[in-house]
């Protein structure tokens, strides 16, 4: 388990080991720790939006003593097919499930690109760009990984976040649909169905993803 | 009554007594509390001395900050404050001059308006002239000194740097205005904002 402080120095070490500035997405149980929802996490959910900067971060974790792992036990079977599944590093007690282009069929959108919730950067000689997702997509996305714990994650956010806007949320769910993602709809409405017997979502917001599957 | 459901009941600016009423205990256990929520890193305290303690609870962690370009922006720019969209952090080098070549990245009129207080504490020339050649933004660096310096003291850049090649037309925001024609011709940039706005941010 690695902690908010250990997590800013241990970013800041990759950095110094990089060859090229990077930039990636954070959204896992790291973006919880930059928000203030979580003390501690166990894996670092990163999104690249190439190959090559996910490959010079994979090589700066490497010369960290990183190494690969299976993600057999992680995530679902089915889901490991997909040529979009993540390559895992893993050193004692810290992971990193490393992304390129998309998380299994989701797309990185204009509207994640563009709605931060915040960049930190690390910079030694060369620059670690770190862009935190907003709370409505970090729920999506870990409706969609489905890991242990994830769930919890899911929980913690909707009960803290009193501006987690729901609307947003839905329509960033229909228009992934519309994009081509297989999963997400029927992950999101699993996980709604499920967060309803902890806290209180308005029948309007189903409605609304219903009203997707019906056309 | 669980640390969860005491932080929704408080969540926003409290004082010792508001917390005491809210929650329905003495001032003393207020004050307890408040402690203990402070090492637990859920309240920030301002004011104190002649000034009414203030306490900010938040339902989230409140984690220590380093500044990043709103902070430096707002820093140098008391009269024009800029509302960030957005958490920036730098962890490492960060001043002015890595503050003004990101700002120019934004393309945000505001936030270009308000940068110009920078060019005051602009000490190493060669370093922002190496990163804006990097980002290919000398020109728009430039553009925006020479606007700055007939509203607002700045510190002299070295006229070395004036002699640059200009090959295209580039702007600082989306608009194409040419407002102040003569530094625009020189830099080839477009100027978004007019006297008018200048006066504003100062």
């Amino acid at each position: 388990m690695i902690t908010h402080k250990d997590q800013l120095e241990l970013f800041q070490l990759i950095s110094s080991q990089l060859d090229q500035n990077v930039e990636c997405y954070v959204f896992g149980g790291t973006a919880m720790m930059f928000y203030g929802y979580k003390g501690e996490t166990k894996d670092i959910d990163l999104l690249f939006q190439n190959i090559s900067a996910r490959e010079a971060f994979m090589d700066a974790l490497r010369k960290l003593g990183y190494s690969e792992s299976s993600p057999l036990t992680i995530y679902i079977p089915e889901k490991l097919k997909d040529k979009h599944a993540p390559i895992m590093l893993k050193r004692d007690e810290s992971r990193f499930d490393l992304f390129t282009d998309k998380i299994f069929q989701t797309l990185l959108s204009q509207k994640m690109k563009n709605d931060l919730f915040a960049v930190h950067e690390f910079k030694t000689k060369h620059t670690l760009t770190m862009k935190v997702l907003r709370t409505e997509f970090i729920v999506m996305l870990k409706s969609v990984t489905e890991r242990n714990k994830d769930f919890e994650d899911i929980l913690t956010i909707v009960k803290k976040d009193k501006n987690f806007a729901w609307d947003y949320f839905i329509d960033e769910v229909l228009w992934q649909t519309a994009q081509g993602d297989g999963w997400v709809l029927l992950d999101v409405e699993k996980m709604m169905k499920e967060l309803k017997k902890y806290v209180f979502i308005e029948e309007k917001w189903f409605k609304k993803l219903y009203g997707k599957d019906k056309k | 009554m669980k640390r969860a459901e005491q932080l929704r009941l408080l969540e926003g600016l409290h004082t010792v007594e508001t917390v005491a009423e809210t929650l329905r205990i003495t001032p003393q256990a207020a004050l307890n509390l408040l402690g203990k929520l402070k090492k637990e890193q859920q309240v920030t305290v301002s004011g104190g001395g002649r000034r009414k303690r203030l306490y900010k609870i938040t339902l989230r962690k409140q984690l220590p900050r380093v500044p990043g370009m709103f902070d430096i922006i707002n820093k140098y720019s008391p009269n024009f404050q800029v509302n960030p969209w957005y958490d920036h952090q730098v962890h490492g080098k960060y001043g002015p001059e890595e503050a003004l070549i990101d700002v120019l990245q934004t393309e945000s009129f505001r936030l270009i308006l308000a940068s110009m207080h920078l060019f005051n504490h602009i000490t190493d020339w060669p370093k922002l002239y190496q990163l804006a050649q990097k980002k290919d933004c000398w020109q728009k660096v430039g553009a925006l000194y020479d606007v700055a310096r007939m509203f607002m003291k700045v510190r002299k850049m070295p006229e070395k740097y004036r002699e640059c090649v200009k090959m295209r037309w580039l702007t600082l925001t989306q608009l194409t205005k040419k407002n102040f024609p003569e530094i625009s011709k020189i830099w080839k940039v477009y100027i978004p904002f007019n006297p008018n706005d200048v006066r504003q941010a100062l």
